[in-house]
């Protein structure tokens, strides 16, 4: 009977050996922690490509779709004759730059689902901080293109971001050092890459101008924590798009402070 | 939210401890193990009493008493089994914690009642499973034997509860309702709300089969052991119609797997697309080659163990000769199914490569073919165990040949229709090649019912050409049947490393991160050790448990004259 049992665990190691041979044999991939992207305001053209190399290669999980393959449009070589995403960026849109169109694709995704392709691509400045999509943008336009982004670009225009290794939870200093400034912080949150206050932003999302008149401090401080709770009338196909991070990057004093200047707005 | 809350909810998020470490291996390495051995434990204890009550029915209606002794048989291994799941049970939440007390404070905060239902159920489950074990010599005639019956019924129901609410914990983490963001204070969360999560019901569904399946692999591998063990050929025999009544219930639930695996998939992708792509497209798109080849093990075992199980039915080299044709389809399509579609590469590999597919075998890697090649190894599986099951008799109804004709037909057709969608898949938009999958299925699932359905009625007075000469089986094929037991086990820890590994670097997905040292998801490398690591120590608990149970009392196999004819007419019941 000894030799049968010994055959049995010869069986049983042999099995589990061979698949975990086989495991470890393939192409090891180690899904990253998003690590906080800090870029000086020196970064220079060169830093920002590399730095966005990397994501694109790493985190940003983007070469899944855009290597070089057919689930989603090449970025890195030519496109259907229409040139490297460098050179085609800037005239996908009218009227927009190649930084605002590329920006605008990844902070909204579904609005520029390039023709033969499935609406699939996530909201990637949910992903990703805003140091790595601006990141992101300059390699993208590295190739074949000229670099234009520079480090005023990110704190102008990011819009959010959950994917600090010290967020979640609830905790957090806050946004723009933790200041209770709502100006600053509506610059800090990138409120403006879609809502307009005061003649300033874009018209993506409802205009804010006159918010208060709308919405008490109490809806106001609501909707921030949960977008999802009350939608405007005539945006509801946008439903989804603000993110819902907004409270885990805030500090209870700077939502409050958001809360009641944005209130203030009759 | 109001003010106060929120502030007492940051303050606590920026004072609590919110990780320890566990010495040598680490925190995460720790539940890790905790968590899946438990888990492993917990579908032998489910799934078996699936296995007790169904054959104990059989041996009340069918009026066989081998099949009460065998369900009673495993109803003794349970107890042990018991102690062990509720021991790595509690090793788990003690691990959860100490280890990661903010995360578990979250949890509680929301499912507290739950864990409160959970525990009592789980006192009156393993009352109900004394009650069933030690009054079974008690409750054995009559009425008395149904309302034991009836007890064995309950201890599935309970058990089944049980697991019902421990998923909505999990399925919690991997997909908390929209509404909920990082700040919402868990108090203030509905349970049901909470429970009622996108990937519930999917996971209910899918580890309800999966322990079936997992259930009849272990019961093979432990048939596979005494049969080797046997010192009498009534014995041999007797375990031998254990081991495939077992891999025949394990074969059978592994077919309906993967349509309810397709279902949890396709509501991951509905609930959140990025994650659905880290599954399928991004880091752990490896993953699935890894459980190509691992289902391709399963297949060609399970048909492997059921062709050399031909040899010791009178009637059957009748068939011998489709079974290279068998193999070859079985082999082809494994190879099709295993084929890498979408690997996350970087842009200098996918350079090399000429693209993110191969050139030639891109083709093979897309869902059209990898559907086509499943269908058509579940049908040939089908037709393995069509023709193991008519090996020995010879129809006699009038219209047999009809009826035959009729069968072959529908497996043509049922060819046919996964053929033609598989190659229509190629020349649609996306959107309507996911829908061919579902014609796909059903043209797949419409033969077995239908073909089986005949086959029944077919056998009705058919002419025996033989008993099955029970026990008569080289000792390879028990070999098969331990191979069956260690992939099914491997894969259900390969599965749970991808349902809990999508969620990355998040404790719950989006709302609550993971900022312990250990947030990054390792490599599949690590990963495979880690289960290699789980599936031994199970494994080595079960021989424990099977060898307490035998100390404790003998085998219920009771030798008598007539032992291969009652195997025999046993297994007619559920293949034959």
């Amino acid at each position: 009977m000894w030799a049968t049992n010994l055959k049995i665990v010869g069986v049983v190691l042999g099995t589990l050996a061979l698949y975990t041979l086989i495991a470890n044999e393939i192409p090891q991939v180690q899904s990253e922690v998003p690590q906080t992207l800090t870029l000086g305001a020196n970064v220079t053209p060169e830093q920002l490509v590399a730095a966005g190399e990397k994501v694109f290669n790493g985190i940003g999980g983007c070469t899944t779709c855009h290597g070089l393959g057919t689930r989603a449009p090449n970025l890195l070589t030519d496109e259907k004759g229409t040139g490297q995403i460098g050179v085609r960026c800037g005239k996908r849109e009218p009227g927009k730059s190649c930084k605002q169109y590329l920006f605008e694709s990844l902070d909204n995704p579904t609005a520029y689902v390039v023709p033969g392709y499935q609406p699939i691509m996530p909201v990637m400045t949910k992903q990703l901080s805003p140091e790595q999509v601006w990141a992101v943008i300059a390699f993208l336009e590295s190739q074949g293109g000229t670099v234009d982004v520079t480090a005023s670009d990110i704190p102008a225009t990011s819009t959010t971001s959950s994917t600090s290794t010290t967020g979640g939870g609830g905790g957090g200093g806050g946004l723009a050092g933790g200041s209770t400034d709502p100006k600053a912080i509506i610059q800090a949150a990138g409120c403006l890459a879609c809502h307009k206050l005061d003649g300033q932003g874009q018209v993506i999302a409802p205009d804010l101008t006159h918010v208060g008149a709308r919405r008490s401090a109490e809806s106001i401080r609501k909707k921030i924590l949960d977008p999802a709770s009350s939608i405007a009338k005539g945006y509801e196909k946008l439903a989804g798009i603000m993110p819902k991070t907004f409270g885990a990057m805030l500090n209870a004093a700077q939502l409050e402070a958001l809360a009641q200047y944005l209130a203030a707005h009759k | 939210m109001a003010d106060g809350a929120l502030l007492l909810l940051q303050a606590a998020a920026d004072s609590t401890r919110a990780y320890g470490d566990f010495p040598v291996i680490g925190a995460r390495a720790f539940v890790w193990i905790t968590a899946e051995v438990h888990l492993m434990f917990a579908a032998f204890v489910l799934g078996v009493p699936m296995f007790a009550v169904v054959t104990e029915a059989i041996g009340i209606f069918g009026g066989d008493e081998r099949y009460d002794r065998l369900s009673k048989e495993f109803t003794r291994l349970l107890l042990v089994a018991y102690s062990a799941t509720a021991i790595w049970g509690a090793m788990l939440v003690f691990g959860l914690s100490t280890l990661y007390p903010r995360f578990w404070a979250y949890l509680t905060a929301i499912f507290a009642p739950s864990m409160w239902v959970y525990a009592a159920l789980f006192f009156v489950e393993s009352f109900t499973l004394y009650l069933y074990y030690y009054g079974w010599d008690r409750w054995k005639k009559g009425r008395a034997k149904l309302g034991h019956w009836t007890l064995g019924i309950l201890l599935n129901v309970w058990g089944t509860v049980v697991m019902f609410i421990a998923n909505s914990w999990l399925t919690y983490m991997m997909s908390p309702p929209r509404d909920i963001t990082p700040t919402t204070d868990p108090t203030t969360i509905k349970l049901w709300h909470a429970i009622a999560n996108a990937t519930w019901m999917p996971i209910n569904v899918h580890r309800v089969i999966a322990n079936v399946v997992f259930g009849g692999a272990i019961v093979g591998a432990y048939a596979s052991y005494r049969f080797l063990a046997a010192k009498s050929d009534e014995e041999r025999a007797h375990y031998d119609w254990m081991g495939y009544v077992g891999n025949f219930i394990a074969m059978s639930a592994l077919i309906v797997l993967p349509f309810a695996g397709y279902w949890l998939g396709r509501e991951i992708y509905q609930y959140d697309q990025s994650m659905g792509i880290t599954m399928m497209g991004g880091f752990m798109s490896w993953l699935w080659v890894i459980q190509a080849f691992l289902i391709a093990v399963l297949f060609l075992t399970g048909n492997y163990y059921l062709w050399i199980g031909m040899g010791r039915i009178p009637g059957a080299e009748r068939f011998r000769p489709y079974t290279k044709w068998l193999l070859i389809i079985l082999v082809l399509g494994a190879i099709v199914w295993g084929t890498p579609h979408t690997m996350i590469a970087d842009s200098k590999e996918l350079a090399a490569m000429g693209g993110s597919h191969h050139p030639l075998l891109g083709a093979l890697g897309v869902m059209s073919a990898k559907n086509t090649a499943v269908n058509l190894m579940i049908l040939t599986t089908f037709l393995s165990f069509l023709l193991y099951r008519r090996a020995n008799t010879r129809p006699v109804v009038p219209w047999a040949r009809t009826g035959t004709i009729i069968q072959g037909a529908m497996f043509a057709i049922a060819a046919g229709i996964v053929l033609f969608y598989g190659i229509r898949g190629y020349f649609v938009e996306a959107i309507v090649r996911i829908g061919f999958s579902v014609y796909q299925v059903l043209a797949v699932l419409a033969c077995i019912v239908c073909v089986t359905v005949i086959d029944i009625l077919m056998a009705r007075g058919a002419q025996s050409l033989g008993a099955i000469r029970w026990g008569k089986m080289p000792p390879r094929s028990q070999y098969a049947l331990f191979i069956l037991a260690v992939t099914f086990t491997w894969l259900m820890g390969l599965m749970g490393f991808a349902r809990s590994g999508i969620r990355q670097y998040w404790h719950v997905w989006q709302v609550m991160q993971d900022t312990s040292k250990y947030a990054a998801t390792p490599a599949l490398g690590y990963a495979s050790k880690m289960i290699s690591l789980c599936v031994l120590i199970f494994l080595c608990l079960v021989a424990f448990v099977f060898w307490i149970g035998g100390l404790a009392e003998k085998s219920t196999f009771v030798a008598s004259g007539a032992g291969n004819e009652a195997a025999g007419k046993g297994a007619r019941h559920v293949g034959h």
